[in-house]
């Protein structure tokens, strides 16, 4: 891995938890903190939240002082397909049927290699949804629509 | 006879046959799921989950017990045969697993890997059998301040002992128990981080957190790698090991088993640790270490012993205390949790078919791993041949239905998805995710724990240091705070861990 100025890891992880303690106290600042004897709901999260707050600024300090690592190229394909996939399985399936959100999904997860051939991807999510359809709504009974009409 | 007697109510349990349908399938799903690189026991576990909920409490646990241990047994056929660990628990077998492949004795290396996983596993589960009692009595005695001390303890136990940074492990846990208070406080009724979302009332549900951090996030990360599997290509023949090998491994099965039952127990030990160390003290005690390497018989014996005596003993925590020691006890926790059952000391005398039942169904299990691994190898080898391409979209799809399926909600998807990306980010800033998910289980028991110890104590922390159990609890925490902090410690640690 090439010299970076910050060791950018470090820098990453540590402003992810300084935000995510600052969410944790944007969220909770109405309700009440309350005493160590007598806790109100907002003791324990607020508790976390600055533990979560003294590591972050523990890490994004460190990483701005050091200097080594850099990040592995984020490759866009497999994430973008595979969240794409998920999210479209997520929004058909209650409207539109377990056999398309299925089918919908395997073909865009497919996307995310350049290994998949496009007929192959075809038959093979119409049979893994035939057989997702047979296993989870014959057998395993779970309650979901299977088709859009 | 206590145990004798708690040992036949287990085996008139585990022997049921719906039981022992429950214990086949979860064997065979784990063997699968062991050969298979790119899919481990968690997100496998977590899948299943929600299907469990119909199930006797017995069935379901003795089901995803098997689907871990059997795990165990297909990751190192995959290791043996092709060099790539189905699991990290069997990286080491590959060294002269593979090795003693290459040499044309898969069929020995395989068998001896079979036959020490089944001899482990059976003198773990007597081990299991003989420890439970007296930590279940010690653990009666616990009142919340013990509790939670313990949960301290398992905590950070967990992250000291595991792969990775420490300062970062912890930092994670502490971002689940986080995590873990989010939903309606059991004690005010106030709604607490749910940013007014209904389905987050009770809580942020592991299930859909798993499968998107170490289920999708792992294929995101994966699909950037170039693919590079070799297929096999290897004529299977006389499976039966010489006298002479098993002269050799017997001695190496039975210190792997002793190091993987003693590590197996402490929290984080699980599946990593015991056959490194195995193989470690194989090399030291060998008479000629250079055979190490190159096919030594004993390099496979002891690790493939100790991995499944540590997979078994890390149940010991969860049925005697109600605290998981690794991320897939924790999913544990989250199967007896669905079915009402709350996890602690009291599930021992509560419950004693379903511990028992478990427990004797590991040996029941392992007994048809040796059956359906030995004889049907070809089998699981022919999977291999299933190319990633394809494998891949069917795992995000049956993630997708498992998550979906909790509370047939669409809601648990999109939370999965966020995970996900959640958990890419993880990975790419190289930080473990299984500390988060022990966090995030753990989180609402350690908050209540910590409330009514407060209550007791009218405020005062000095409690925890006050009650000598709970002292004595801390203190092994703070001696291996500062062990991590020495020097020496750290860098032999590193090297241990080193894969």
């Amino acid at each position: 891995m090439t010299q970076r100025r910050f060791d950018w890891p470090d820098l990453l992880f540590g402003s992810f938890l300084v935000l995510v303690a600052a969410g944790t106290f944007a969220a909770t600042w109405k309700l009440s903190g309350g005493t160590a004897a007598n806790m109100g709901p907002g003791y324990m999260p607020r508790a976390f939240a600055l533990v979560l707050l003294a590591f972050g600024l523990f890490f994004a300090g460190r990483g701005l002082v050091s200097r080594h690592a850099g990040i592995e190229r984020v490759q866009l394909r497999p994430l973008v397909a595979i969240a794409v996939a998920v999210g479209l399985f997520a929004f058909l399936v209650e409207s539109f049927g377990l056999a398309v959100a299925s089918l919908a999904t395997i073909i865009v997860a497919a996307v995310a290699s350049h290994e998949s051939r496009f007929f192959e991807v075809i038959v093979f999510g119409i049979s893994m949804s035939a057989a997702a359809i047979l296993l989870f709504v014959k057998v395993l009974a779970l309650p979901v629509p299977v088709w859009p009409w | 006879m206590e145990l004798f007697d708690n040992l036949l109510l287990g085996l008139s349990t585990a022997m049921q046959l719906n039981n022992l349908m429950y214990c086949l399938i979860g064997v065979v799903i784990g063997t699968a799921i062991g050969v298979l690189p790119g899919i481990g026991p968690i997100p496998t576990i977590a899948l299943l989950l929600p299907f469990t909920f119909g199930l006797e409490p017995a069935s379901s646990l003795i089901m995803l017990a098997g689907i871990f241990y059997g795990a165990q047994y297909g990751g190192s056929t995959t290791a043996i045969l092709v060099n790539v660990p189905g699991e990290t628990s069997s990286v080491v077998t590959c060294i002269d697993g593979h090795e003693m492949a290459k040499q044309g004795r898969a069929g020995p290396a395989l068998a001896i890997a079979a036959i020490s996983s089944f001899f482990a596993g059976t003198v773990a589960t007597v081990i299991i059998a003989l420890l439970s009692l007296p930590l279940a009595a010690l653990a009666m005695k616990f009142t919340a301040v013990e509790y939670f001390s313990l949960l301290v303890l398992g905590l950070f136990a967990a992250v000291i002992l595991a792969h990775g940074s420490v300062s970062k492990s912890l930092a994670m846990v502490f971002l689940g128990l986080l995590l873990g208070v989010v939903g309606i406080d059991v004690n005010s009724g106030a709604a607490r981080m749910t940013f007014g979302v209904p389905a987050l009332a009770d809580g942020l549900d592991f299930v859909p957190v798993a499968m998107g951090m170490f289920g999708l996030a792992e294929i995101i990360a994966n699909l950037e790698r170039p693919a590079v599997r070799q297929v096999v290509s290897q004529k299977l023949r006389d499976l039966i090991p010489s006298r002479a090998d098993l002269k050799a491994a017997f001695p190496a099965m039975v210190r792997g088993t002793l190091i993987g039952s003693a590590l197996g127990v402490l929290p984080g030990g699980g599946a990593a640790l015991p056959p490194f160390t195995s193989y470690a003290v194989e090399k030291k005690l060998a008479k000629d270490p250079s055979r190490f390497g190159k096919g030594a018989i004993e390099g496979v014996a002891g690790p493939e012993a100790a991995n499944n005596a540590g997979a078994q003993t890390s149940f010991i925590p969860l049925l005697t205390l109600g605290i998981p020691s690794n991320a897939l006890m924790a999913l544990m926790i989250g199967a007896l949790m669905m079915q009402g059952i709350q996890p602690g000391p009291q599930v021992m005398t509560e419950q004693p078919e379903l511990v028992w039942g478990v427990i004797a169904s590991m040996w029941t299990g392992n007994l048809m791993l040796l059956i359906i691994n030995l004889p049907l190898v070809g089998l699981w080898v022919s999977m291999l041949k299933v190319p990633y391409r394809l494998l891949f979209p069917a795992i995000v799809l049956f993630c997708c239905i498992g998550t979906y399926g909790i509370s047939n909600s669409a809601f648990n998807v999109w939370l999965m998805l966020g995970c996900a990306l959640v958990g890419y980010f993880f990975i790419k800033v190289g930080v473990e995710p299984a500390p988060l998910l022990l966090g995030l289980v753990l989180g609402p028991q350690l908050e209540e724990n910590f409330r009514r110890a407060m209550q007791l104590s009218d405020g005062d922390p000095s409690v925890f240091l006050t009650h000598p159990i709970s002292a004595f609890l801390l203190g092994i925490v703070v001696v291996l705070l500062l062990a991590m902090l020495s020097p020496a410690v750290l860098r032999k640690r590193e090297q241990a861990l080193a894969e």
